[in-house]
């Protein structure tokens, strides 16, 4: 009997042990694109301690108007570039424990033979003189999007910095000065291609270089400048020079913080604990191999020196003082309302039979959002007299074609145009998108534009990719193709046609104004 | 072995007594009551400088000793006993770092049961061993007499920075554009809202008093308009100045224990940092400087325990020895070492905050 009891006791024992062991954990992460790199470090973390990890990728704006928001981000932890962007958004103290993983200078990556032509090779260089690079038609850049993400905020914020010539910071009066607006404006002019995101837009560098496109420089973080030099280096191509604006630059401090969803304890001491393993030695030594600075690394720790590409995380760099937060929402206003280069974008809508019911209504919705000022600025998307609209509505040809300006009054009128529209025949969207490059090509002053083109459409098509993309190689600027998808889509077609102009497709059935804010990041 | 059914029913019944009767023994020894799952679990905000305190396992440990459970979140002080979006979150208590808040809280109609100066910590400013050798060149920085640690003339530093003159214009020639000194944001945290009262105080030659703050409010209101975006919390602050280094901060106003925490959190990491090649992190004591005191708001009378246990020798020991905090009147307990050059004993010439109505009015100056 007592040995009954014994085992009886021993089995209850070990049925409760058994239940604590059971609780694997599952963390989530939303995070800049530029730590794409650092996944596979902490994805070892959570292999180790048998827990499930996923990343979501977002620009670091996109994670601050995600903890704006009432219900906050659904992850369990936010990683943005910078913690500017949870300073400025998260008003009810939702992230916890954040700290920074490590520092990243934006800088600019100037082709080296472009550098060497422009003198820039082994000398300071300001703000004034890449100004007048761009002036005098010698330089273009990629540059993500100041609306969108840290590294095209941090870049377009130095140069608002430093048109205030030595000023200690920006205040609220300085973004009405016109010298200011004339020295900015004039830079972002420089401005070939946009993104929303750093990481992509280091690929569509690497992307281009490889088909044989190469682009004069790129804004971005020092480190993915040099993941960039290492993969350009592997196919024997030409570095990037990392210049270091001797006026200031910003610089992101890569924060993690946690999130408390009421998830239970297990949670949040995976949280500390995968904070430790980052800060611990040996990580630290990894993390500082892609090039990021680490607090108080030393030389001990940091990646070595590439003189090549004058690449030296050592050397010390005067950081711009970022401006008070109500003066950060307005210099970025005032990018995406006057200062950012135009956008001219060709919308193709599909209504062919496919679309109807559903897709017809995604559609009208989406017509919506784009031309009602109020909604689309309020994820700041919105349009400028500036920029300039075509609407081509297509079945199996485009039926009709419509353009205006961005003002208020333009946009009615394409939505007007577009609410008349009604799903029937067949699908060619190629039909369609050969007729939005005619239409971009015959611009006047197309240089002062970004060109785009945007495809919205279930994705089932008749017609060949062919003749469209011959006329696109044969055009005198590259027009990237977006695909936003509605309905029951099949992505194939539109995905290989963003493939080859070097863009990217979204899903408008889901979250519209978010799949819009992310492709207008683009354009 | 098969198990009977009335060999199973008296074992479940012989564990869950066997369970009971441990748990009546164990729940009067406070060192186990944490483990049986009475934990009281207590909600409040605390300022950031504080986090470390409370996260430290050693802390824990001891808090759970007195069956207490902190879900303790980083607020700033100022903000932490004014902003409605905090305190409709009903915190049982509240942590800020001056005693001037706890007048600041009643007049925010936050009902108050007890509150007592827990820690004590001076208002230090943060810089880089590079700064500190150019400016003792200047006569800027000088080595105090008895104690030997850095004091800084912050009133001829703030005049400079001020006058917008230059790093290279103070001698600092690593540094690019102008002279500056940041600190977190006084409308919402402590470090920035003592630096103020500080600052005022310079400004007006004399503890500032409401006169004294129509002449000289405007300096200091500059003076704050020139830092841009300030940090809402102590703690961040200083995690940005460590991260950050001489190239992002230069020089940053923060709490004396901030620095010797970091230092004895990871001593070989402090060793490496000091027989590194790179710029070093340093401590200055501003001359005059003020106190902070860290003042334990209790809201719920759950939290009466903590008042206890917060002053309790033990944990006393573990916030000075491990955090660098001193005691409620600004002593340092015997017997604990300090680490060199940074730590006095003593500090000269500490001057008293204005008071609560002239700093009101200095902060909705600065807001204005």
């Amino acid at each position: 009997m007592p040995k009954t009891l014994t085992s009886v006791l021993l089995l209850a024992f070990s049925v409760l042990l058994s239940a604590c062991n059971a609780s694997n954990v599952k963390f989530s992460i939303v995070s800049g694109s530029e730590n794409t790199v650092l996944e596979p470090i902490v994805q070892e973390f959570c292999s180790k301690q048998d827990a499930s990890c996923t990343f979501a990728y977002e620009g670091s704006l996109d994670i601050g108007l995600g903890l704006q928001k009432p219900g906050g981000v659904d992850q369990d932890a936010v990683w943005p570039a910078s913690s500017v962007w949870v300073d400025l958004f998260d008003s009810g103290r939702k992230v916890r424990n954040l700290t920074s993983i490590a520092q990243m200078p934006v800088i600019l990556g100037v082709r080296k033979s472009k550098a060497a032509e422009l003198g820039w090779v082994s000398k300071q260089v300001f703000m004034k003189d890449i100004h007048a690079a761009v002036k005098a038609g010698k330089l273009k850049f990629l540059m993500t999007s100041a609306t969108q993400s840290n590294s095209g905020a941090s870049a377009y914020l130095a140069m608002l910095s430093s048109a205030l010539g030595g000023k200690e910071v920006i205040e609220p009066g300085d973004l009405d000065k016109p010298d200011v607006r004339e020295a900015v404006g004039a830079l972002l002019q420089g401005v070939e291609r946009s993104s929303g995101s750093s990481g992509w837009l280091a690929d569509l560098y690497i992307d281009s270089a490889s088909q044989g496109t190469v682009y004069d420089a790129m804004w971005n973080y020092e480190a993915t400048l040099k993941e960039t030099n290492d993969k350009l280096k592997q196919m024997s191509k030409e570095p990037l020079y990392a210049v270091y604006p001797a006026d200031g630059v910003a610089v992101g401090d890569s924060p993690l913080g946690f999130i408390d969803h009421g998830r239970g304890a297990d949670i949040e001491k995976f949280f500390t604990d995968l904070l430790a393993y980052l800060q611990s030695d040996a990580v630290r030594k990894r993390i500082a191999d892609t090039g990021r600075r680490l607090p108080l690394g030393g030389p001990a720790i940091q990646a070595t020196a590439e003189p090549d590409w004058n690449f030296d995380p050592g050397r010390l760099v005067t950081s711009i003082r970022m401006p008070e937060p109500a003066v950060i929402r307005n210099a970025l206003d005032l990018y995406q309302q006057a200062l950012r280069k135009p956008s001219l974008t060709a919308l193709c809508f599909d209504f062919s039979g496919s679309m109807e019911d559903q897709g017809e209504k995604q559609l009208q919705a989406a017509a919506q959002f784009l031309f009602t000022p109020e909604k689309a600025s309020e994820v700041l998307v919105q349009w400028t007299p500036s920029d300039h609209i075509f609407v081509l509505p297509f079945d199996s040809a485009v039926r009709d074609n419509f353009e205006a300006s961005g003002d208020p009054a333009g946009q009615s009128r394409l939505l007007a145009a577009v609410a008349e529209q009604h799903a029937g025949g067949g699908t060619d969207m190629y039909a369609c998108a050969e007729q939005a490059l005619q239409k971009i090509t015959a611009t006047a002053d197309l240089s002062k534009y970004l060109p785009a083109i945007v495809i919205m459409t279930d994705g089932r098509t008749d017609g060949g990719a062919e003749m469209f993309l011959n006329q696109w190689r044969n055009a005198p600027v590259r027009v990237p193709v977006f695909g936003i998808t509605f309905g029951d889509a099949d992505k194939s077609q539109l995905d290989s046609l963003a493939k080859a102009t070097s863009a990217r497709v979204f899903d408008g059935s889901g979250d519209l104004a978010g799949a819009f804010r992310a492709a207008r990041g683009y354009n | 072995m098969a198990i009977s059914r009335r060999a199973f029913g008296l074992g479940l019944l012989g564990a869950a007594a066997a369970g009971t009767g441990g748990y009546l023994t164990l729940k009067d020894r406070p060192e186990f009551r944490g483990y049986l799952g009475n934990r009281a679990h207590l909600f409040g905000f605390i300022g950031g400088e504080k986090q470390a305190f409370l996260a430290d396992p050693d802390v824990v440990r001891a808090l759970g000793g007195y069956g207490l459970q902190l879900d303790a979140r980083v607020a700033g002080s100022v903000e932490m006993v004014r902003e409605s979006a905090l305190l409709s979150q009903k915190p049982q208590f509240l942590w800020p770092s001056s005693s001037i808040m706890v007048d600041l809280a009643r007049k925010s109609g936050v009902a108050i049961r007890n509150d007592q100066v827990v820690l004590n910590s001076p208002i230090v400013v943060y810089t880089w061993g590079p700064v500190v050798e150019s400016l003792k060149k200047n006569g800027l920085v000088s080595v105090a007499a008895k104690g030997g640690y850095n004091q800084l003339d912050l009133k001829a530093l703030l005049d400079a920075v001020l006058a917008g003159k230059t790093w290279s214009a103070l001698g600092v020639d690593e540094l690019y554009g102008r002279a500056r000194i940041v600190s977190t944001d006084p409308n919402r945290s402590n470090s920035g809202f003592m630096f103020a009262g500080l600052v005022l105080s310079l400004m007006s030659g004399d503890v500032a008093t409401q006169e004294l703050l129509a002449q000289h409010g405007d300096q200091a209101k500059a003076l704050f308009r020139s830092m841009g975006l300030k940090s809402s919390s102590s703690g961040k602050l200083f995690d940005q100045y460590i991260a950050g280094g001489l190239g992002a901060e230069p020089m940053a106003v923060g709490y004396e224990n901030q620095l010797v925490e970091w230092a004895l959190a990871d001593p070989a990491r402090w060793q490496r940092v000091q027989a590194g090649t790179g710029a070093k992190p340093e401590m200055l004591y501003p001359r005059p400087t003020v106190y902070s005191a860290h003042p334990l708001i209790v809201i719920d009378p759950a939290v009466d325990t903590v008042l206890g246990a917060l002053t309790s020798p033990q944990l006393q020991e573990l916030a000075w020895s491990k955090h660098g905090f001193r005691g409620p009147l600004g002593t340092v307990a015997a017997g604990s070492g300090t680490i060199a050059g940074v730590r006095p004993a003593e500090i000269e010439a500490v001057l008293p905050m204005p008071s609560a109505d002239v700093m009101l009015a200095l902060l909705a100056q600065m807001e204005g």
